[in-house]
């Protein structure tokens, strides 16, 4: 009931900032296709693996997101800045390779989270992640230590540790 | 000018510099894995920066929460797309590593396939 309720809120949520304007119409149309979808589609969006959590603990982690996207739009800018000094040298002086890192993450929406950062930052990207030994493939334009716990250090720490509090 | 405005055009501005950079890495980089680190940077600075700097512009309410909404399915979307494309083209040898310094994905598609 409450996953149809979120997911509901969610659409409607959407639906009104796309049509750009809250009329009548708008609301009569947006309640409709909502419905239709929730009932269809209902058990896509959102999954609740434990639903011992209150709302204020929804509430923190709204927060800790909140306060997290400062601080990935920081570590962004700042790996860019670093692959963007590469194009302008007269020949270009890096050492790419694939490298294995460790995560010590358990929940699954937490791991495909820390993969999509780490694509998202320029320099790292995950080409894959193995399941039984819990470890990314990373490809790293800048390779400066084969050491797995450097490597780690240097790639995924920054990002795990805030997703450790927010999927606790 | 408003001073809205002036900050408006400074975000897309530092978001078009991006882009040009990009596009300069895209021809000079070696292999294809270096030049999708080079395209991470206008998929994820550039957008954002771009898009952010548009909803100043327009400061008003919903539009502006549209064009946000339109970068957050940027960041949502991107990766996706980099590390599809990217393990593909490892996976089926499409494109090898020109330059590299360690290759550790090799030994584990080797030990998967005994």
């Amino acid at each position: 009931m409450r996953q149809k309720l979120v997911t509901f809120i969610t659409l409607f949520i959407a639906w009104i900032i796309f049509s750009g304007g809250i009329s009548f119409d708008v609301l009569f149309v947006g309640t409709l296709v909502s419905l239709l979808t929730t009932s269809l589609f209902h058990d896509m969006l959102f999954r609740f693996s434990n639903h011992k959590l209150s709302l204020l603990d929804y509430l923190k982690k709204f927060g800790l997101i909140l306060l997290f996207i400062p601080v990935f739009f920081y570590e962004a800018i700042n790996s860019a800045l670093k692959v963007s000094i590469h194009v302008f040298e007269k020949k270009p002086s890096f050492s790419p390779g694939i490298v294995k890192v460790k995560t010590h993450l358990t929940n699954v929406t937490a791991i495909s989270i820390l993969a999509n950062l780490i694509t998202l930052t320029p320099g790292t990207m995950t080409l894959d992640f193995d399941k039984g030994d819990r470890v990314y493939y990373i490809h790293w334009i800048d390779v400066k230590t084969r050491e797995e716990a450097e490597a780690r250090r240097e790639i995924i720490e920054r990002f795990e540790s805030w997703l450790d509090v927010i999927f606790k | 000018m408003l001073i809205r405005e002036i900050i408006a055009y400074i975000f897309m501005s530092i978001g078009a510099i991006f882009a040009i950079i990009t596009v300069i890495g895209l021809i000079r980089f070696p292999d294809v894995y270096t030049r999708i680190h080079a395209a991470a940077v206008v998929l994820t600075i550039s957008a954002a920066f771009l898009t952010f700097g548009v909803a100043i512009y327009v400061w008003e309410f919903f539009l502006s929460l549209k064009i946000v909404l339109i970068g957050v399915f940027f960041l949502i979307a991107n990766p996706m797309a980099t590390h599809s494309i990217a393990r593909a083209s490892y996976r089926t040898k499409v494109a090898k590593l020109k330059v590299r310094t360690v290759d550790e994905y090799s030994d584990y598609l080797g030990s998967e396939d005994k």
